[in-house]
């Protein structure tokens, strides 16, 4: 069966690390809406969840394809860093990194499982907070300078999880061109700066006082 | 002429099935002119008149085109010179007083035969898998009979350009052959006479890959790096399209 030998192959596994990739940053641009509302004032932000919570049935379908998504991204790179690390049993005596500025791309694996730990920190944090009153939540839990900061240092592992997976998912969709370069290496920068503003400006804004 | 004084660490092997150890040897008034394989004929003269056993090091043409030589020096493979094979690295790019730490291309598919020859007729299977054109092409064709963009042309000779030493593997943190593969599917499926194999190819050539075990891309871009002849990772985003095109449209 064509699918599943797809899928099988080291390509194929690619394609659903991207694919699955893409989908959890549209997640995060419709996640990043919602969000903005906080700038504005958490009134706002609360008729925002107060109005998306009334409608269950999307919320519900919406959350377990997102759960599904995230769980399929997850698995497949686990797959795939164990298979890899099968591959090259054996370390070299002095081990040098030809290519420079390659943090991200080293540490996609253990950022990875950074932001499923954060993940779950947030999702139970949110879930378990004033219930109904999602804005009372969110001004608590970064009213917290612990919290906030971890907030923080997620949201910097985010954007660097981020920059080189948008490389690698466009390298997997076979976009890659001198004629596109250009554009590659600004959305790269660009995307992940973007979260990492407006997400991290959220804890300030109540680590500030001016969260209102 | 300038002379240098070096000292080695070599991984010594005796056969794949043994342990291997580094071993430190001494070579003084090495000329700066030589190339590093010739340094290392000088090192197997020596132990050679001291009775003991020279290293086994893979070699052919020692013009930087046949692919055979390699070794990773000081951490990198083929040494610190880029686009450069390890039979074209020159002694002038050592200081006197050196240390030089010499070990075989590592990956789980190179088995070791012995110090720093490995195996590399996975790569040889890769391409029995779909690395050519079977068509059979009767007496020598007009040089333009068949016409190909120049820009084609370019990036399908860039991509030919591969001499399958194995740097890319034996670089890779996940001792993937991607740019190897991406390579030989690129160049033949960017030319006219790869065109009716292009998709069994796509697919044979991915499917012998994973069964060899290497491992896969992560886009660190260490090979593309250490490549001796600069083949970029672009073709392998080539391939990636190629494979997903031959498995959804064929």
């Amino acid at each position: 069966m064509w699918p599943i030998i797809f899928l099988k192959s080291s390509i194929g596994k690619k394609w659903v690390m991207a694919c699955t990739g893409l989908c959890l940053i549209f997640f995060l641009f419709s996640h990043a809406a919602g969000n903005a509302t906080l700038f504005y004032s958490t009134s706002l932000f609360q008729s925002y969840a107060d109005q998306l919570h009334s409608h269950p049935l999307i919320v519900s379908l919406f959350s377990k394809g997102l759960f599904a998504v995230f769980a399929i991204h997850i698995i497949t790179g686990i797959l795939l860093f164990l298979q890899n690390r099968k591959a090259r049993p054996q370390k070299y005596k002095v081990h040098k990194r030809a290519f420079k500025n390659s943090i991200a791309s080293r540490t996609m694996i253990y950022s990875g499982l950074f932001i499923l730990l954060f993940a779950v920190i947030h999702t139970a944090a949110v879930s378990f907070g004033d219930h109904g009153v999602i804005a009372h939540t969110v001004s608590t839990m970064f009213s917290s300078f612990v919290l906030s900061m971890f907030y923080i240092v997620a949201f910097v592992v985010l954007a660097l999880h981020i920059s080189h997976g948008l490389w690698s998912m466009l390298q997997t969709f076979g976009v890659n061109h001198p004629r596109y370069t250009w554009i590659i290496h600004k959305i790269t920068y660009a995307v992940p700066l973007f979260f990492l503003l407006l997400f991290g400006a959220i804890p300030f804004l109540f680590l500030f006082g001016s969260g209102n | 002429m300038s002379e240098i004084d070096i000292s080695l660490e070599i991984w010594r092997q005796k056969d794949s099935l043994a342990s291997g150890v580094f071993e430190t040897y001494s070579l003084q008034r090495i000329s700066t002119d030589m190339s590093f394989l010739e340094m290392l004929d000088v090192l197997n003269e020596q132990l050679t008149r001291e009775g003991k056993d020279p290293v086994a090091f893979d070699h052919d043409c020692r013009e930087g085109i046949c692919g055979m030589c390699g070794a990773v020096v000081n951490g990198i493979a083929h040494g610190p010179e880029p686009e450069t094979t390890l039979c074209q690295l020159h002694m002038r790019h050592f200081k006197s007083g050196d240390t030089i730490v010499i070990e075989p291309f590592r990956s789980r598919v190179f088995l070791p035969i012995k110090d720093l020859m490995v195996d590399r007729s996975g790569f040889d299977r890769i391409i029995q898998a779909g690395g050519y054109v079977s068509v059979n092409t009767g007496g020598t064709p007009d040089a333009n009979a068949i016409p190909v963009p120049s820009t084609t042309a370019e990036l399908a000779m860039d991509a030919a350009a591969c001499i399958g030493c194995g740097a890319c593997v034996a670089s890779c943190p996940n001792g993937a052959a991607m740019l190897f593969t991406g390579a030989k599917i690129a160049q033949l499926s960017l030319l006219p006479q790869g065109q009716q194999e292009r998709k069994e190819r796509a697919l044979s050539m991915v499917a012998a890959m994973d069964n060899e075990g290497f491992g896969n891309c992560t886009n660190e871009r260490e090979c593309e790096t250490v490549c001796p002849k600069g083949i970029s990772i672009r073709n392998i985003a080539r391939m990636n399209s190629e494979y997903f095109k031959a498995s959804f449209f064929s």
